[in-house]
């Protein structure tokens, strides 16, 4: 059954059967093809990634010598972490808070937490360039500051994928630990901490990598809720795009891919060193 | 819940925090230079050194904001828009701080029916004189109080030589005809399209009746099994990519396309076309009026938008730059269709009325 | 296990409470308070709005016209959301039981697709599908192969390829939304299905049921809540997504996110596309506000 298999396949290893296997890595040939291709268009020499004209690497250069792209990536990925971060709390909050507790007005509570997820981004941008716009909210901060606005704005449609993921985990949560942790003394923040967050760690990861996702590719919202000092990725990425200089978008989107790709390799060997470590 | 499963789950968690906390090491650098550039000075005219342009992305010279920089000391920070559409949403709560806007001429038009644009002092734009005198007293701005012309465009067709038979010189082609079935694409802009159906039925392009709205609406329906896709402005990588023959498409961006694949041309059809504008227009409450004006003039001035339109072929309606260009430049039939053609283009007047009928017909060409 | 009156606990749920609700009050209920003012009141002039409480707007968005494409909408959704369900539990089991070593890097290599931009990422699968694309140029060769294969064995050649449209019809606007949203099913799944008692899997195996049925069975109900909140993480964006459509459509595949957006922009009808947000809104807030009010399904544990 299980082609590379040297030990035999334990019932569970549901991973080392062939079928898993094979399913897996269609997927992922499905996940990957187009950003072969990609990858393979931003060599070409041609402004438009259409027929192969040659080998370059001057996007390249372009790319990184493009300021504006620059900046409209760290803007892009500071607003990103800031967001994720606080969708991390507010979300992880309020799941707890609808899985816990009962109270008056829930279900209209409940529904209206999930509501940034299905309100068009279009109409939620509208609603945010309205609201500045109302409260007046200063648009020559200094950096990072200026972001405020767009981090605010991404955080209100991030949460809501986290508590709905958290909440799915913590449907599962056996709440005799806590009240064993209780009568042995701990306080409810220290439950809290020690007891239900290591139990909800995957659904923190799984909801992490959904907000941090989201609020990188958000070109919407964020085109609403920008001043005049505060392009971010996918801004200058549509306008790039929507002109045709895709080679050079190409080229830095490869080169982000590769940096990622290094950066969580290098992160998860240094863990997996520390890992096996603890283990032991 | 097991101590080693526990051990496990913290991996994925914590190396996505390292990997956030490499991002932020190279923001907090960025930013620190962000900040420190441009601050502080005032120049003589009372103004602060800085400029906020907004304009559409590959858009300008590629040395021009810094030459401007050299030229005046103002510092130009450039903001991308990709639609005129947009561009009017954002302004519609307020001016969020731009300088200097570039909106096509019927949003020109529009927008300062709104309110939303400044009167511009011609004193202070004495290279208005480069202009072609045609593009002065255009019906959208008469005298030009609001806007200076940066660009112009025609729209019309674009083809590849060995897929049609003959030139396809008539809007026939892509309006009403089954000829090209499956390779044609259209435009998904609902105003351009049934101002350029009208068109191709004889009518001025502002003199459409919610009568006619119906006529064309019938028309594309029946043509629509023909269509391959309603394209986002993208007509050129559409043609250039082999996916449709014939594209609905900007003379500009056919030129551009051209330099990359000799099989393609473009025809403005017989029975006229639309043409458009992008003008240059500095927004009510615009923190930097007095650089602004003096942006713009730098622009108009000739060796300044040659360098400008040597990057972005379009056609310019600034006779000293113009008169600055190549032969090849000058006499390219695309870039400048002839002018028994042109004769019978006309602006599109922006219409309150007819606007949302246009959008409620095409959704419905679309549904149906 | 019950849970918990708020009064017996008021500080603790003043705490999770609080910054939840300012949150949603002030950065979410108060922006969208006042588009909704705009869905009961019409435009004056280009940019004035008159609050007049009419119910014109709703009226209009009720039209048939819209209600069928309400209906496209709900349906392209739901046929996305499925097909992620049925590709993406797999994937999440493979994670699920990995080995410890591998775990990380598939959770990684789900993700990290989507940390390059949304847009590009679309014209990159437009490259591959297009009639020159990648797709279609190695369905041809095997499509050639076939032919010579036939021809070397006697019999007639196939007729000549003719390129399969793979783009610009709602083929493509499904595949476009399947690939775009694939992980926002897989994530809520493999955090569900994580915490699986795999005794309980094992029984069923020991007992005799094969491993389609001990999935059937017992995976899949245990795993009931990941399933459910993957299918909403999936299904509500995918109904409210535009560019897709836009870009991988053909003439007839808009959504009601491409009606919406036009709304507000081309056609500088604010009240109406308020009125088609809110006629989404509302649908989807009753559904969630029943679900959630509706009895959970008792715990197994």
């Amino acid at each position: 059954m299980a082609l590379f298999a040297r030990t035999p396949v334990a019932p569970l290893e549901y991973s080392r059967t062939l079928w898993m296997r094979l399913w897996v890595g269609a997927v992922m040939v499905f996940l990957y093809a187009p950003l072969v291709v990609l990858m393979i268009f931003s060599f070409n020499d041609s402004k438009r990634n259409v027929v192969w004209r040659g080998f370059t690497t001057k996007y390249y250069e372009k790319a990184l010598g493009n300021d504006q792209l620059v900046e409209a990536l760290i803007n892009s990925l500071t607003i990103a972490a800031f967001a994720t971060l606080a969708s991390l709390v507010l979300g992880t909050l309020a799941a707890v808070m609808l899985w816990r507790f009962r109270f008056p007005w829930k279900g209209a509570i409940d529904g209206t937490i999930s509501l940034p997820i299905i309100v068009p981004e279009i109409c939620l941008g509208v609603a945010f360039l309205m609201f500045f716009a109302a409260v007046g909210w200063p648009t020559d901060l200094v950096w990072p500051f200026n972001l405020g606005a767009i981090t605010i704005a991404h955080i209100t449609f991030c949460f809501p994928f986290v508590t709905m993921v958290v909440r799915s985990r913590l449907a599962s949560f056996n709440r005799e630990q806590e009240e064993a942790a209780k009568d042995l003394g701990a306080s409810e923040a220290q439950v809290f901490r020690d007891v239900l967050v290591p139990h909800i760690k995957p659904a923190l990861v799984a909801g992490a990598l959904l907000a941090f996702t989201l609020s990188l590719d958000d070109f919407v919202i964020t085109y609403f809720t920008s001043g005049p000092d505060t392009i971010t990725f996918p801004v200058k990425v549509y306008s790039m795009v929507r002109f045709s200089v895709t080679p050079e978008v190409n080229a830095a989107s490869t080169l982000l891919i590769i940096l990622t790709v290094i950066l969580t390799f290098i992160a998860l060997k240094a863990q997996g060193v520390k890992a096996i470590a603890e283990t032991h | 819940m097991d101590f080693n499963e526990l051990i496990k789950q913290t991996r994925g968690r914590r190396s996505l925090l390292q990997a956030m906390g490499v991002a932020a090491i190279g923001i907090s650098f960025g930013g620190l230079a962000a900040c420190s550039k441009g601050e502080g000075k005032k120049l003589a005219n009372g103004e602060e050194a800085k400029l906020n342009f907004y304009n559409w992305d590959t858009y300008i010279g590629e040395t021009t904001l810094d030459d401007f920089k050299e030229a005046s000391g103002v510092n130009v920070k450039m903001d991308l828009f990709d639609s005129n559409d947009v561009l009017f949403a954002k302004f519609k709560a307020g001016n969020p701080g731009y300088d200097v806007i570039v909106p096509s001429n019927d949003f020109v038009e529009r927008m300062a029916q709104a309110g939303m644009l400044q009167t511009l002092d011609h004193a202070a734009i004495p290279n208005m004189k480069n202009i072609d005198p045609t593009f002065i007293d255009v019906d959208y701005d008469q005298g030009r109080k609001f806007s200076m012309p940066y660009t112009w465009l025609a729209l019309g067709i674009g083809y590849r030589k060995s897929k049609v038979k003959a030139k396809p010189d008539s809007w026939k082609a892509l309006f009403d005809s089954p000829e090209y079935a499956g390779r044609i694409a259209w435009l998904s802009e609902a105003g351009d399209m049934f101002r350029l159906y009208g068109k191709y039925l004889g009518k001025s392009v502002n003199a459409l009746t919610p009568a006619d709205i119906a006529t064309i609406e019938a028309m594309m329906i029946k043509q629509k099994p023909n269509v391959k896709n309603f394209h986002v402005d993208d007509g050129q990588d559409l043609l250039l990519k082999g996916d449709v023959d014939l594209v609905l498409e900007y003379n500009g961006d056919i030129a551009q396309a051209m330099t990359e694949d000799d099989d393609i041309d473009f025809v403005v059809p017989k029975e006229g076309s639309q043409l458009n504008s992008d003008n240059l227009c500095i927004p009510k409450g615009a923190p930097h009026p007095k650089n602004a004006h003096a942006f713009i003039n730098y622009i108009l001035d000739g060796e300044v938008d040659k360098k400008i339109t040597e990057t972005i072929l379009y056609p310019t309606p600034n006779a000293a730059a113009k008169a600055l260009m190549p032969d090849s430049y000058k006499n390219n039939p695309v870039i400048y269709p002839p002018a028994d053609v042109l004769a019978k283009c006309e602006y599109a007047k922006f219409n309150p009325t007819l606007q949302p009928l246009f959008e409620e017909a095409f959704t419905r060409v679309r549904a149906a | 296990m019950a849970e918990q009156d708020w009064k017996t606990s008021k500080r603790t749920f003043a705490a999770v409470s609080l910054p939840t609700l300012f949150w949603l009050i002030a950065f979410f209920l108060i922006p969208m308070f006042i588009v909704w003012q705009y869905s009961l009141g019409e435009k004056v002039g280009e940019t004035g709005f008159d609050f007049s409480g009419t119910l014109d707007n709703y009226k209009r968005a009720t039209e048939w016209l819209y209600l069928t494409i309400f209906g496209k909408s709900f349906a392209v959704a739901a046929l996305v959301t499925l097909i992620c369900l049925i590709v993406g539990f797999p994937v999440a089991m493979a994670i699920t039981f990995a080995s410890e070593k591998w775990r990380p890097w598939l959770l990684l290599g789900i993700m990290l697709p989507f940390w390059t931009n949304l847009l590009i990422r679309t014209y990159a699968l437009m490259m591959l599908l297009g009639t020159q694309g990648f797709a279609n140029k190695g369905l041809g060769a095997l499509w050639e192969g076939t032919s010579w294969l036939k021809t070397l064995v006697g019999l007639q050649p196939l007729p000549t390829w003719e390129p399969v449209q793979l783009l610009f019809n709602n083929f493509a606007v499904v595949f476009g939304l399947v690939y775009v949203h694939l992980p926002f099913m897989v994530l809520p799944l493999y955090a569900a299905l994580d915490r699986l008692d795999r005794s309980l899997i094992e029984a069923s195996l020991d007992l005799g049921a094969g491993h389609f049925r001990t999935i059937m069975r017992i995976v899949v109900p245990l795993a009931a809540p990941g399933i459910i909140a993957g299918v909403m993480i999936t299904l509500i964006p995918a109904l409210g997504a535009y560019l897709t459509p836009d870009l991988m459509g053909g003439t007839d595949s808009q959504m009601i996110a491409n009606v919406i957006e036009r709304q507000f922009k081309k056609a500088n009808d604010w009240p109406f596309g308020a009125a088609l947000s809110f006629l989404l809104i509302y649908a989807m807030f009753i559904l969630i506000a029943i679900q959630s009010m509706r009895k959970k399904v008792p715990e197994v544990r």
